[in-house]
């Protein structure tokens, strides 16, 4: 996958239509951003400068799909956490799940939310849910698994066809979808004829934490130097003068 | 009323007091079980842990005790395995602190779970390769080997070694006790490294990240040894609460000498290897992920002074002490020093455990704070609650400090030396004794 | 277990990692049933008394456990280490008996500091005097020391007639207005009669035929000593009973002495006098 940061707007769509997709319930009226369920959330990122230098963007953060040791895997006592051989996609078994959070400290994107609560939906919602996932219970962790039950819905078409490939127009996830200014690109990054390689390739693609070695697969693209240099940076809130390089 | 329980020869106070005494950790022990249940039936919503702060202050003390409870097992090698006798005098009460750590400890975790019935999925489908499953399966053990440690603790009670089964197999038991000294070493090597290599093996926070040694990253050892230099001074402030408590004398100052000069040793090789391990994260490990080390200390309250007081002042400073003999001599400067030992251990966990989620990774972060809530604080007090009643139960019942007796004699003795219209009779018998035996062979 | 674990796959790690952990997990469990197994068998075969009473042993101050042949000077300082049996002592066998030494001056008194303690009389550690009776058998007592620190006993309770004691086993059972006492069988044998109020013995028992004896018992030059010893334990434990300081030189013990006491610890003290923990 693939972002373009200069295309997103902030506007939230990826992730509200993340968590209809994956019947994240709303979230409890004491809830706060730092223990509601999300999978996905949207950062506002500045450059500190004054009109007409200054300038924001917006950075969306979910499940980075590490490759390489992939910290939440590694980590988790009971296989809970599984990294699909073929797809590369890191899944979660929310009912193998202890709740231990140990994933959570090891992830450094801070990607995974913990179900505090038991999820509750207003009958009215309930209608709205989504047959192909199941929701989880309360006490297990979550996250973003590149909309697994649209990866079932294409498999379950291909096989009706008796293609054992998937066609790649059939599995798209629902940020991907949803986004108004398609800022998303998704696709098979070993797939060297894809766009999704070929912006991963381009110039002013870049991974977060990349020095981390943990080889996520999630790209970011931007043109704007502040930008990259911010990314490139861990810290950020000690030596703001680095960023313009 | 309960007189006949309680071992021969000791003195403790009437049943009354006793129960007075238990009466404000009976209310601590309520409160906590108020708060477990809320955080147990209600959710962990009751606490103030949150998706980016996932472990909190319950990780941290669990980590604290377990290491303070590692004189159960650094005990239990040194007198089993290397045959110290004079540890003897506090093994029971090292048994009784390392139960009380780890059982505490492991109630809390259950409670810090999401679901504490999926527990024993880690046998099922275990993750060898996560330091989580290596504690799990320590821990799990290890705990039955204290349990099982402690059975012929209470089974010397009075009464129920009148029972011949329960006496036969205490003796049976304790014969075999070196073979669970030397389980229960290797289990506690084992977890005690893998909750530090729990914070090691963190590729994503670079704070926490170490090289590897072999297999195990370099906070595994350190943990280990840390552990053995705390328990002992762990062992020894215990005691001495419990003397002061109880205004006896329970053991021998050779005994605290001991485990002060035992504490020092492991402490100082902390000392020497903690430096080593942390200059080559600042100037390696840390860069190479990307991360200049100093760029952690730049952040509000946590400055390089914690670094400075875990490693001097809670480290080397204490260190020193206990190594010089001059210095262990002296009562209270012993103890100060085992307090410092106990504060250091407290603050390594709590910057591995605390400031490690507090400070952020991904550029845009903010670094963060958390305050417990009560009931997090509750369902801790409960874990002292509880361990205070088991020490008290068993202490009353049972025969702790096998010392404690002999030093009640001696002091008895002592007391009744400087009364001047009382001649010495002891010494005066002897003597007679020994008149007539060799005036007659 | 583990193969069915989705897409599991075995690596030497698992084997080595999982392999350690059950094996440590089988050494517990195989060392709880070997107590366990000892237990039973240690059980069925009556090894508790000798048990409880090792125990008691090692539970003992060290000035309980002073060897005998301190008392007559043979050595000059010894910690028993054969919990009272001087029949298995290799130690014991080294000196002469006492009856070849001559009489000491000492046997002579049947008074020793108030106590009547008859020279006819052998005697046990834990204040039971044994006395051979014409038929061949034991009569078994409560020596006067030790009748007069327990005083008028509550309650008696005695093995049944046919029932075997064994040396440092349980003789019988005595219970005073605080204390739950044990007192030491001093010979091996079979119970055959319990002695009447107006006996001087409390049980006969008809020796062992695989008995070793009663060389382990005190007798002639070494009671009085050892009566000595015993009053200045006696002292000592009451010191710490909560009495302070008492049993100044000279004195005597009044019978029923305890009566005077009443705050002080008895069930302490009489633990210590009669050896029992």
């Amino acid at each position: 996958m693939v972002i373009d940061l200069d295309r997103c707007n902030g506007c939230g769509a990826c992730a509200v239509a993340c968590a209809v997709e994956n019947n994240v319930p709303p979230a409890h009226q004491q809830a706060n951003t730092r223990n509601a369920v999300s999978l996905m959330n949207v950062s506002a990122v500045s450059n500190h400068e004054q009109f007409p230098a200054g300038d924001t963007a917006y950075i969306p953060m979910f499940c980075q799909q590490c490759e390489n040791e992939t910290p939440c895997m590694t980590v988790c006592p009971q296989n809970a956490v599984d990294v699909d051989p073929v797809t590369g996609i890191v899944g979660q078994v929310p009912q193998r799940c202890l709740g231990c959070r140990y994933c959570m400290t090891a992830c450094p994107y801070h990607a995974r939310t913990f179900n505090w609560r038991d999820p509750e939906w207003t009958d009215g919602m309930k209608a709205q849910l989504n047959p192909a996932v199941a929701p989880r219970m309360r006490g297990v962790v979550e996250k973003c698994n590149f909309c697994h039950g649209r990866l079932h819905a294409a498999r379950e078409k291909a096989a009706a066809a008796g293609r054992n490939e998937i066609d790649p127009a059939d599995y798209v996830p629902a940020c991907v979808a949803s986004c108004p200014t398609n800022a998303i690109t998704f696709g098979d990054l070993n797939d060297e004829e894809s766009d999704v390689c070929r912006l991963s390739k381009s110039d002013g693609a870049f991974r977060f934490l990349a020095r981390l070695g943990t080889e996520p697969k999630v790209y970011y693209h931007t043109t704007k130097p502040w930008v990259r240099a911010l990314a490139e940076r861990s810290l950020t809130r000690t030596r703001q003068e680095e960023f313009h390089g | 009323m309960d007189s006949l329980l309680i071992p021969r020869g000791v003195q403790r106070t009437t049943f009354g007091r006793f129960l007075l005494w238990l009466l404000p950790w009976s209310a601590l022990l309520l409160v906590g079980l108020y708060a477990i249940y809320l955080c147990l039936i209600e959710g962990l919503y009751h606490t103030n842990m949150d998706n980016r702060f996932a472990f909190g202050i319950w990780i941290f003390l669990d980590l604290t005790v377990i290491a303070l409870g590692a004189g159960a097992f650094f005990t239990g090698f040194l007198l089993y395995i290397l045959r110290r006798t004079e540890l003897k005098a506090v093994i029971n009460s090292a048994v009784i602190i390392g139960l009380i750590c780890y059982s505490g400890a492991v109630l809390v975790l259950m409670v810090d779970v999401g679901q504490p019935l999926r527990a024993w999925f880690t046998f099922w489908h275990p993750n060898t390769h996560s330091m989580l499953t290596e504690v799990t399966f320590c821990l799990t053990c290890y705990l039955i080997v204290l349990l099982i440690e402690y059975i012929p603790i209470v089974l010397k009670n009075r009464q129920l070694r009148q029972i011949p089964k329960f006496l036969v197999f205490e003796f049976q038991l304790h014969k075999l006790m070196p073979v669970f000294a030397g389980i229960g070493t290797l289990l506690s090597f084992f977890h005690q490294g893998s909750l530090g290599g729990l914070f090691g093996v963190l590729r994503g926070r670079p704070f926490a990240f170490r090289e590897e040694l072999g297999i195990w990253p370099s906070t595994f050892f350190l943990f280990v040894i840390s552990a053995a230099a705390a328990g002992p001074s762990f062992i020894m402030l215990t005691t001495r609460l419990a003397e002061a408590v109880t205004r006896k004398r329970l053991v021998r100052d050779d005994v605290y000498r001991f485990l002060g000069r035992v504490s020092g040793i492991m402490l100082i090789a902390y000392v020497l290897l903690k430096t080593v391990d942390t200059l080559i994260w600042i100037n390696s490990t840390s860069p190479g992920s990307g991360f200049p080390a100093f760029e952690f200390y730049a952040t509000r309250s946590f400055g390089t002074w914690i670094l400075f007081t875990e490693i001097v002042l809670f480290g080397l400073l204490p260190a020193l002490v206990l190594l010089s003999d001059r210095m262990r001599r002296n009562r209270r400067v012993l103890f100060t020093a085992g307090a410092l030992v106990c504060c250091g251990v407290l603050l390594n966990r709590f910057v591995m455990t605390i400031q490690t989620l507090a400070l952020p990774t991904l550029p845009f972060d903010a670094f963060l704070t958390y305050l417990p809530s009560w009931e997090e604080v509750a369902a801790f007090l409960f874990v002292i609650a509880y361990g205070m009643i088991l020490y008290s139960v068993t202490y009353r019942y049972a025969t702790v400090f096998p010392q404690e007796k002999e030093l009640s004699m001696a002091r008895a003795d002592a007391a009744e030396a400087p009364a001047p219209s009382f001649p010495r009779r002891p010494s005066f018998v002897t003597a007679l004794i020994d008149r007539f035996a060799s005036s007659k062979l | 277990m583990l193969p069915w674990v989705y897409e599991f796959h075995w690596t030497p790690f698992h084997i080595i990692f999982l392999s350690v952990f059950f094996t440590v997990f089988m050494v517990v469990a195989a060392t709880l049933t070997t107590a366990l197994r000892r237990t039973a068998k240690a059980h069925a075969t009556g090894a508790a008394e000798a048990i409880l009473w090792h125990s008691d042993f090692e539970d003992l101050a060290p000035a309980a456990r002073s060897c005998r042949h301190q008392f007559t000077g043979d050595v000059a300082h010894r910690q028993c280490d054969h919990a009272f049996d001087c029949r298995t002592c290799p130690l014991h066998r080294t000196f002469p008996p006492l009856e070849g030494r001559g009489v000491s001056p000492l046997t002579l008194q049947e008074d020793v500091l108030g106590f009547a303690m008859p020279a006819d009389r052998m005697y046990h550690r834990g204040h039971t005097w044994v006395a051979p009776d014409n038929e061949g058998n034991y009569l078994v007592g409560l020596d006067d020391f030790g009748k007069r620190i327990i005083g008028t006993a509550d309650a008696k309770e005695l093995p049944p007639v046919g029932s075997r004691v064994t040396v440092n086993g349980t003789g019988w059972k005595v219970r005073t207005h605080k204390a739950a006492l044990r007192i030491l069988s001093p010979v091996d044998g079979e119970v055959t009669a319990h002695g009447g109020a107006e006996d001087a013995w409390t049980l006969k028992v008809r020796p062992a035929e695989n008995g070793n004896g009663t060389e382990h018992l005190l007798r002639g030059a070494e009671v009085r000593p050892w009566i000595m010893r015993e009053m200045e334990r006696l002292q000592v434990s009451f010191a710490t009973a909560g009495v302070g300081a008492t049993l100044a030189d000279g004195g005597e013990l009044v019978p029923d002495f305890h009566r005077h006491f009443p705050k002080a610890d008895w069930d302490g003290v009489l633990g210590q006098m009669f050896l029992e923990a």
